[in-house]
């Protein structure tokens, strides 16, 4: 049988993984500070003792895209956002340390500062804890500050400085829990860049561009239906030399 | 079958419980005490198709692998505690809480219900009651002579009868704060449950230790505001589509597969 029909077989399979990938981009237009994940395609040969002359298809996914979503307003004093670069370090589920753009802040039962996935904001003291209190700020540059139930407003808390920080964004990869981290599990935590400033009452939306998806959804729909009809062409061929050889 | 389909349909069931909180904001734009809810979501796991630096060969690596996303959850819905504006009603049982606070409302099963809905009836024993009839905790009676009812900023309910000039004190409202008023439970009824993620409630007096005023004669409108959900409604119907989209590509895809080969 010609290698031809698994050549087109996986290139049908991996456009289906690339559009997977599309799709969830898609999903998450409306996903607080997502970041988009490219895919691109690689030849990759398969070398055998003949003749190099066939290279199979491979989608993969060479980056997320860093770039910022827009700012949607919702005048809630505890929903932050990072104007440009940069990262809130959260404790990841693993309770190490890692990073994401998702500023949709709140305060749980026990005190902790969270954001909406639950994540608890790493301050410069280690994880937030705050203690009851009638009024939240956060500043600018990233300070907490609150004022304490019964308290006066000039009798404010202890302030804390949330960790902000604006790692190699090349050294950066999405885990498999949606998280940013260091690709290089071995590098030390990025360090907090004081320079770091904070847009309050507003979340960053997905950075998702709908079009864009769309249309390499319609690409990868056509390439797939090309690879499948190179495939219908190669049974065609191979019923017609059965039928000829039949025939003699 | 197609990954994309299974992930797109996650993408149609999140918009659509986008549009059913923007509806359900729509529709209590008048309702007061009423506090908007705002859908979160959050992206589902990735699933690692091809570790990034694998062998591509023997001496040398991939530089970068393929993650898959598996598409998009629903982290919760988040209840946004701003405070919506104050309305002049002049009704002597209205009342609203200028501040940190709720009140508490004795519900039929026993247990304690709190709102920010101080609309206020008396019943037929003269217990001051709420919309639905559930008596405020801790009880307040108003005698049958009553000429003038007065509410403090800290909640001292007074009354003068008839033919007496001194007022009587009737009893005091106390309102209660949780660390996290997001985490309540809205019951419907205006009325929200404590539970765990809301923290135990602190019982205080109003206007003392951070709590907000009492407000007689004042409602609290709710905090939808239209535009806003209206704009959300827009991007939620775009989302939508544009996820129908992927389903019906990959229809077609598995579709153009079965008639071609």
């Amino acid at each position: 049988m010609d290698r031809a029909l698994y050549i087109a077989m996986s290139g049908a399979k991996q456009n289906t993984l690339g559009q997977a990938a599309h799709a969830n981009n898609l999903a998450n237009a409306s996903t607080n500070g997502f970041r988009s994940d490219y895919t691109q395609s690689r030849a990759m040969g398969v070398f055998g003792d003949y003749f190099p002359t066939r290279a199979y298809a491979m989608t993969e996914r060479p980056a997320s895209d860093f770039r910022q979503g827009p700012l949607v307003e919702t005048g809630h004093s505890m929903d932050v956002t990072i104007e440009g670069d940069g990262w809130f370090a959260v404790q990841g589920p693993d309770g190490q340390e890692a990073y994401t753009r998702a500023g949709d802040l709140s305060v749980d039962a026990d005190g902790r500062l969270v954001n909406g996935s639950g994540l608890q904001l790493i301050g410069d003291g280690g994880p937030v804890v705050l203690p009851e209190f009638q009024s939240i700020e956060i500043s600018r540059a990233g300070i907490v500050t609150i004022q304490p139930l019964g308290e006066t407003p000039a009798a404010v808390a202890e302030p804390v400085q949330l960790k902000l920080v604006r790692p190699d964004l090349q050294a950066l990869e999405k885990g498999e829990d949606g998280l940013f981290r260091f690709r290089d599990p071995a590098t030390p935590p990025a360090l907090a860049d004081p320079n770091i400033t904070l847009v309050n009452g507003f979340v960053e939306g997905s950075n998702v561009n709908a079009v864009s998806e769309l249309t390499s959804l319609i690409a990868l729909n056509r390439q797939y239906e090309m690879q499948v009809k190179l495939m219908k062409r190669v049974d065609e061929n191979t019923a017609a030399t059965t039928q000829i050889l039949a025939n003699q | 079958m197609l990954n994309a389909l299974w992930v797109s349909k996650t993408g149609l069931e999140a918009q659509d419980l986008a549009l059913t909180t923007v509806s359900n904001n729509l529709a209590n734009v008048s309702t007061t005490g009423f506090k908007k809810d705002r859908a979160v979501f959050e992206d589902l796991l990735y699933q690692i198709q091809r570790q990034p630096g694998a062998n591509s060969s023997a001496d040398s690596r991939l530089p970068s692998g393929l993650q898959l996303g598996t598409g998009v959850r629903t982290a919760g819905t988040q209840k946004i505690f701003t405070t919506g504006s104050l309305q002049l009603t002049d009704q002597p049982l209205d009342m609203a809480i200028n501040g940190r606070g709720f009140f508490q409302i004795a519900m039929p099963d026993g247990t304690i219900g709190y709102t920010r809905d101080g609309t206020f009836h008396i019943n037929n024993e003269g217990v001051v009651v709420n919309v639905n009839g559930y008596p405020l905790e801790p009880q307040i009676t108003i005698p049958e002579q009553t000429n003038q009812l007065t509410v403090s900023k800290d909640g001292i309910v007074q009354a003068t009868l008839f033919g007496d000039p001194t007022p009587q004190e009737l009893g005091q409202i106390e309102t209660v704060d949780f660390i996290n008023p997001a985490g309540l439970q809205a019951v419907g009824g205006n009325v929200f449950y404590e539970t765990a993620a809301s923290g135990a409630p602190q019982v205080g007096v109003p206007n003392e230790e951070g709590f907000g005023t009492v407000e007689q004669g004042a409602l609290e409108n709710s905090n939808v505001e239209v535009v806003e959900e209206l704009v959300k409604m827009i991007t939620v119907q775009r989302s939508y589509e544009m996820n129908s989209k992927v389903v019906s590509a990959a229809d077609q895809m598995l579709q153009f597969l079965t008639q071609n080969v």
